[in-house]
């Protein structure tokens, strides 16, 4: 290969990184745009919403919240308390002990004053088999609460455990652990009854990071900003990811993924796919892309909602280890759903979710870290060969930086002016100034979770879900 | 003065694309300090603004209830509370005031009744708020008209029924509930008349929002919803299936069972509910004869009327569905079995070869 020829190669890469990162700028920047009418119109709207009504009428369509729990037992007792504090009147709560090793259920039976039931299970999706069985406890106080004791499957077997258990219309999955405000149901309930021209299938929310927050009797009492800056770091990014990112796919009906920490379906539908598959790190994901195509290839009209008010808190990571553990598994659970369904890609058929949503996932999500560690290790080899121009190189990483802060300062704004969690004196100043700090303190790490994951996923079949250490909510 | 010479320089002979990035990253520079203190400025004023809200609102609470406690038993304006209605007068004038002072006023309208609640609508119409009122129908943003709606219908004021009843069929959802909501709770059961011209659909948020404003008043006595059953829209067609359940409506059984072969599978279903809940023979006769017609859903609704309404003559058809692939069916057909025929039922127990079924059979006798 002469002289020119090698030249070329490395144009054609510069324009290549070039045109990448353009792409993905522009795209942000249209998301927020989007966003921004979305959030205008959602806050409009939400001024006339009477929930009260919704609350007491027996008319309002039955709930299911199904949460799974492994090993939970420090505790579930607690969780389990404040999933019953929900205000809507027509739900039940069915808690899957998957298989635990502690004394999970001991300590449920006991506080509930449970007692095994008979009960007759429509085994519409396969799981692995009840161990002790269901339990519903005898004080009439806890009626909405269904125990069930199964063999160890897996999150998405627990799940689906609970969708087979459950006789509503709808049912809310969630994490044992997370926080469910009071008023979460008839918010998330809201979009499934009020759209009249499609079929609302699924619909998400916002999850918001409850570190340090001030939780008593399983309800949130006070917001504060965690000290731990790897924490702060994340509450920027969920700010970002939630009030930029979804908002704008919610208005563009595009939305691929609704958290796996709380997600309202149509029991129906999520049935109808063949409920949660056992074989993916991505669960929640994969879940939501099946039942898209599956409405697709139905030839219905259909819409995955998303609803931005901050109805569920969680506990984020506090540690690099644990953090970068959860991102190598959301990175093999992307991975997974998309090979999975890459016949959607770039095909017409599927419409707007084919030509758009799929493209961009795949583009901006699957390959971005990708992108980025190619680049790195292209701009080492340029330092080593000398042939980096530095006005270039400095000029263009400074614009790149710049846009990251400026990106997250309108995530910040995006908070301000809607739900206004953070409304200590001076968490205004520290949250700007870790939109300055937040690029050198997470991203990297984000990219090496990322790049493990990738690493991961074909070269280490044998990693599931890796460990997630959670220190609870509720001593906070 | 060498180094701006040197940075000029560079300037100069740099390539027009980083030139362009450098401006950029300028402008964005300049942005992230603005925003930063903007953002500052705009924490300062929410906060500013939130203890104002307290601090108005806390005021017109006080002098709101003087105002009611200073009526006497003529019903006419006293001089005190005629000074309090001057003064509040002047402060509906900054929008800000006006939107705390019809915020208290419609919380202290549901704390009181009788003649407190006309003593705070005379307020209202004093004031001049419900001026204000009617100038946002006028609007052309949806969002201000369905405001205006909405503090009409809180207020009571009936007589804007003329200028609302038009946004019945308003492009936007917001407004159209609005005004449905507008109608029902100041005209109860005659307000649903809005329903014979409606052409947009009624949402299940919004019918259910009607059915509990409805079930809140005294007068409970219902119209004639036939027309509405037979309506072309099938969000009215199921919204009356609903009155008939709750109002049990056993007259318009007839049209009910007309419904039975309405297009709309939904329709159809929600119908044998509501035949099941009204005693509908007639329907369950007809429903067995077609059985094997009905789409599934419609023949598991079938099964949950014929429990309700089973008969011993009904067994033969019953046991033809024991072992039904459908799971909802089987149960249900087993556990009418063992309703209308304990011998017979307890004798699957030991006939039954599908272990599955067995499984099954034995568990609804444990039910």
């Amino acid at each position: 290969m002469d002289t020119s020829s090698v030249k070329i190669i490395l144009q054609i890469l510069h324009y290549l990184f070039f045109g990448y990162a353009f792409a993905a700028i522009i795209s942000y920047i249209i998301l927020s745009f989007i966003s921004s009418k979305e959030t205008i119109e959602y806050i409009k709207k939400r001024s006339f919403v009477n929930y009260k009504d919704i609350l007491s009428s027996k008319m309002s369509p039955s709930i299911t919240i199904i949460a799974p729990a492994y090993n939970e037992s420090l505790n579930i007792v607690e969780n389990v308390r404040s999933l019953l504090s929900n205000h809507y009147v027509n739900y039940n709560v069915v808690i899957v002990n998957d298989g635990s090793k502690d004394d999970s259920l001991e300590r449920l039976i006991k506080a509930y004053d449970l007692e095994k039931v008979h009960y007759i299970v429509n085994e519409k999706i396969t799981t692995k088999p009840l161990r002790e069985g269901i339990f519903k406890s005898k004080n009439p106080a806890f009626e909405k609460l269904m125990v069930v004791d199964k063999e160890n499957g897996g999150k998405a077997d627990a799940l689906n455990m609970g969708l087979n258990i459950s006789t509503s219309k709808y049912v809310a999955c969630i994490d044992v652990d997370c926080l469910l405000l009071e008023d979460a149901l008839q918010k998330m309930i809201k979009p499934f009854l009020e759209v009249t021209d499609s079929k609302v299938i699924a619909a998400g929310g916002v999850i918001r990071i409850a570190n340090s927050c001030e939780i008593r009797g399983g309800k949130l009492i006070d917001v504060n900003l965690p000290k731990n800056l790897l924490v702060q770091s994340q509450i920027l990014e969920y700010l970002r990811a939630f009030l930029l990112g979804r908002m704008a796919w919610s208005r563009l009906n595009g939305l691929l993924v609704i958290s796996g920490a709380f997600g309202i379906f149509d029991k129906e539908i999520a049935i109808a796919v063949g409920g949660y598959d056992t074989n993916t790190v991505g669960e929640d994901m994969e879940i939501i892309v099946r039942m898209r195509r599956y409405m697709e290839e139905k030839g219905e009209k259909y819409k995955v909602s998303y609803i931005p008010d901050p109805l569920c808190w969680t506990e984020a990571p506090d540690t690099y280890k644990v953090f970068i553990s959860q991102r190598n598994r959301w990175t093999r659970g992307t991975i997974e759903t998309l090979r999975k369904h890459r016949k959607i890609g770039f095909n017409p058929k599927y419409g707007w979710f084919g030509l758009v949503s799929y493209p961009y996932w795949l583009i901006f999500e699957r390959l971005a870290p990708i992108f980025e560690a190619i680049g790195l290790v292209y701009f080492m080899i340029l330092i080593v060969l000398q042939e980096v121009r530095w006005d270039f190189a400095i000029s263009f990483f400074l614009l790149a930086y710049l846009f990251s802060v400026v990106f997250s300062i309108v995530a910040l704004y995006s908070e301000e002016l809607t739900f206004h969690q953070y409304k200590k004196k001076g968490t205004g100043f520290k949250l700007v100034l870790l939109s300055a700090i937040e690029p050198f303190l997470l991203h990297p790490f984000v990219l090496y979770a990322a790049i493990r994951g990738n690493y991961d996923y074909y070269f280490n079949k044998k990693k599931k879900w890796g460990n997630m250490v959670r220190k609870g909510l509720v001593n906070n | 003065m060498v180094d701006y010479q040197y940075i000029y320089d560079y300037y100069s002979n740099t390539p027009h694309l980083i030139k362009w990035v450098w401006w950029v990253s300028a402008l964005l520079a300049i942005s992230i300090i603005v925003l930063a203190v903007y953002l500052k400025f705009i924490r300062l004023s929410l906060r500013k603004k939130s203890n104002e809200t307290a601090k108005f609102k806390s005021e017109y609470e006080a002098l709101l209830v003087e105002y009611l406690y200073s009526g006497d038993e003529s019903g006419k304006l006293t001089d005190s509370q005629k000074l309090i209605i001057n003064r509040i007068k002047d402060s509906i004038k900054t929008p800000s005031k006006r939107k705390i002072i019809v915020s208290v006023l419609y919380n202290l309208m549901n704390e009181v009744s009788g003649e407190m609640s006309d003593s705070i609508k005379t307020f209202y119409y004093e004031t001049g708020l419900i001026y204000y009122a009617f100038e946002r129908l006028k609007s052309k943003k949806w969002n201000i008209i369905g405001k205006g709606i909405s503090e009409l219908r809180r207020f009571g004021i009936d007589e804007a029924s003329h200028v609302i009843a038009p946004f019945i069929n308003h492009p936007k959802s917001e407004v159209r509930s609005e005004t449905h909501l507008y109608m029902v709770n100041l005209f109860l059961f005659e307000g649903l008349s809005f329903l014979d011209n409606l052409k947009a659909p009624l949402s299940e948020w919004i019918q259910i929002q009607l059915l509990e404003t409805l079930q809140r008043f005294d007068n409970q006595e219902i119209c004639d919803i036939r027309p509405w059953l037979k309506s072309e829209n099938n969000s009215v067609v199921l919204f009356a299936l609903k009155l008939a359940q709750i109002y049990n409506q056993f007259e318009v059984k007839e049209t009910l069972m007309d419904l039975l072969a309405h297009e709309n599978k939904e329709i159809r279903i929600e119908t044998i509910d509501v035949l099941a809940h009204l005693y509908g023979i007639e329907a369950k006769e007809m429903l067995k004869t077609n059985f094997n017609d009905l789409s599934l859903e419609e023949q598991i609704s079938f099964f949950k009327l014929l429990e309700k309404l089973v008969v011993p003559d009904d067994e033969p058809f019953v046991e033809a569905y024991l072992f039904h692939k459908n799971f909802e069916i089987q149960l249900l057909a087993l556990k009418i079995l063992k309703e209308i025929n304990f011998d017979k039922y307890i004798g699957f127990t030991k006939s039954s070869n599908n272990n599955k079924s067995l499984a099954m059979v034995k568990a609804v006798k444990m039910l």
